[in-house]
C-alpha cells in the first residue's frame, strides 16, 4: 500500500478491532484518506503516531493503558504536526469535550455521529479547524466564560499578596514544604511560616495543599512567576 | 471594523423555548406565534443568553476556541444577539 503526497496519513486508535476495520474501511473509500497505522491502546497510540507522525490521530476517549485524552496529550507534546480528534460515546459528555480540547484536540466527535460526518471532520481536523458538536458548543462555552470568570477572581486575590508572599505562594505550589521555602528564600522557618499564613488567609484557604490546588486549578501559575525573578 | 457591543446581559424572554429535532434548532414563541431558526453559532450564543453572561464574554470565550479574529466576533456576536433583540425574544439585564 503507497500512500500519495496528497493524502491525509491517519492514526486510529481504539480498542475494538471492528470498530477499527468498518472505520479503515470507510476511510479508504474516500481518495484523500489513507490509514497508515491502527492502535488498540494509548501506549501503542503514541508509539504509532511518534513512528509514523501521521497528520491526523482518531483517537477513541475511553483506550485502555493510557486513555485516550492522556494520548492525546502525549502525541502532541512528541508530535506536534499530527492534529487529534478524540471519538467520544455520549454527545452530552461536557467533561469529556473539555478534557479533549485541554489536552490538545483539535476536535471532538462521537461514535453515535454519521461515518459521512467522521470523514468531513477528519479533513476538517486536518486543516486545522477546531470542532465541536453544535449543540455542546453553548454548555463548552459557558463553561469557559465561568472558568474565565473564576480566573479574573483568582488574579484579583493574588493582586493582595505581597511580592513575597507571591514567592511563597509559588514555592508552595511546586509542592515546597517550611524549610524549602526558608531555604530559597533566605529567611528563617519561623518567618517562612508567618507568610505561609498569611497567604493561606488571603487566599481564603485552609491548608498548603489547598493553596497548590488553588494555583493550579485556576491556571495562574504565571501571575506568580514574575515575583520569583 | 470596531464593533460595539451593547452593555447589559441578555437573557431569554420567559415563555419562550427552543426546540430541537434532528439537526434543526428553532425558537419558538408562543405569544407571538412565531418561530425563528438558528444555524449552529446562533444556538451557541442563544445557550449563553442567562442574563448572567456578558456580550464581551461570549466573544472572548468564541475567540478561546477559534482561530477567529476578536473583531469578527464581536461584530457576529453583536449581530446575532440584535437579530434576536428584534424578533423580540430577548430581554436585558441592566449592569
Amino acid at each position: 500500500m503507497s500512500v500519495q503526497d496528497d493524502q491525509v496519513r491517519i492514526l486510529l486508535a481504539d480498542e475494538q478491532s471492528l470498530f477499527r476495520e468498518a472505520v479503515r474501511v470507510v476511510l479508504e473509500s474516500e481518495p484523500d484518506l489513507r490509514v497508515v497505522a491502527e492502535a488498540r491502546d494509548g501506549a501503542q497510540a503514541l508509539a504509532e503516531a511518534e513512528r509514523l507522525e501521521p497528520d491526523v490521530a482518531l483517537v477513541d476517549a475511553g483506550l485502555p493503558n493510557t486513555d485516550g485524552l492522556q494520548a492525546t496529550s502525549e502525541i502532541r507534546a512528541r508530535v506536534p504536526g499530527c492534529r487529534v480528534l478524540v471519538l467520544g460515546t455520549q454527545e452530552d459528555d461536557l467533561l469529556t469535550l473539555v478534557g479533549a480540547l485541554e489536552s490538545g484536540a483539535t476536535g471532538y466527535l462521537t461514535k453515535e455521529c454519521p461515518l459521512a460526518e467522521l470523514i468531513d471532520a477528519t479533513r476538517s481536523v486536518h486543516r486545522g479547524e477546531t470542532l465541536v458538536p453544535p449543540r455542546m458548543l453553548g454548555p463548552l462555552l459557558s463553561q469557559l466564560v465561568h472558568r474565565r470568570r473564576e480566573q479574573n477572581e483568582a488574579v484579583k486575590l493574588l493582586e493582595q499578596l505581597t511580592r513575597r508572599e507571591k514567592e511563597v505562594l509559588a514555592l508552595l505550589a511546586d509542592g515546597a514544604g517550611n524549610d524549602r521555602i526558608a531555604q530559597e528564600l533566605v529567611i528563617s522557618p519561623e518567618t517562612a511560616r508567618t507568610h505561609i499564613q498569611n497567604v493561606l488567609g488571603k487566599l481564603g484557604v485552609h491548608s498548603r495543599l489547598e493553596a497548590a490546588a488553588f494555583v493550579v486549578q485556576n491556571d495562574v501559575f504565571d501571575e506568580l512567576i514574575g515575583a520569583r525573578v | 471594523m470596531n464593533t460595539t457591543v451593547r452593555s447589559g446581559r441578555p437573557r431569554r424572554r420567559e415563555g419562550v423555548w427552543l426546540r430541537q429535532a434532528g439537526t434543526e434548532n428553532a425558537v419558538v414563541d408562543p405569544t407571538k406565534d412565531s418561530v425563528h431558526l438558528l444555524n449552529d453559532t446562533a444556538l451557541a450564543i442563544w445557550h449563553l443568553c442567562d442574563g448572567d453572561t456578558q456580550p464581551e464574554e461570549m466573544v472572548a470565550a468564541i475567540c478561546e476556541i477559534s482561530a477567529l479574529h476578536p473583531d469578527v466576533v464581536t461584530e457576529d456576536v453583536t449581530r446575532i444577539l440584535g437579530e434576536f433583540d428584534r424578533a423580540g425574544i430577548l430581554e436585558w439585564v441592566d449592569e
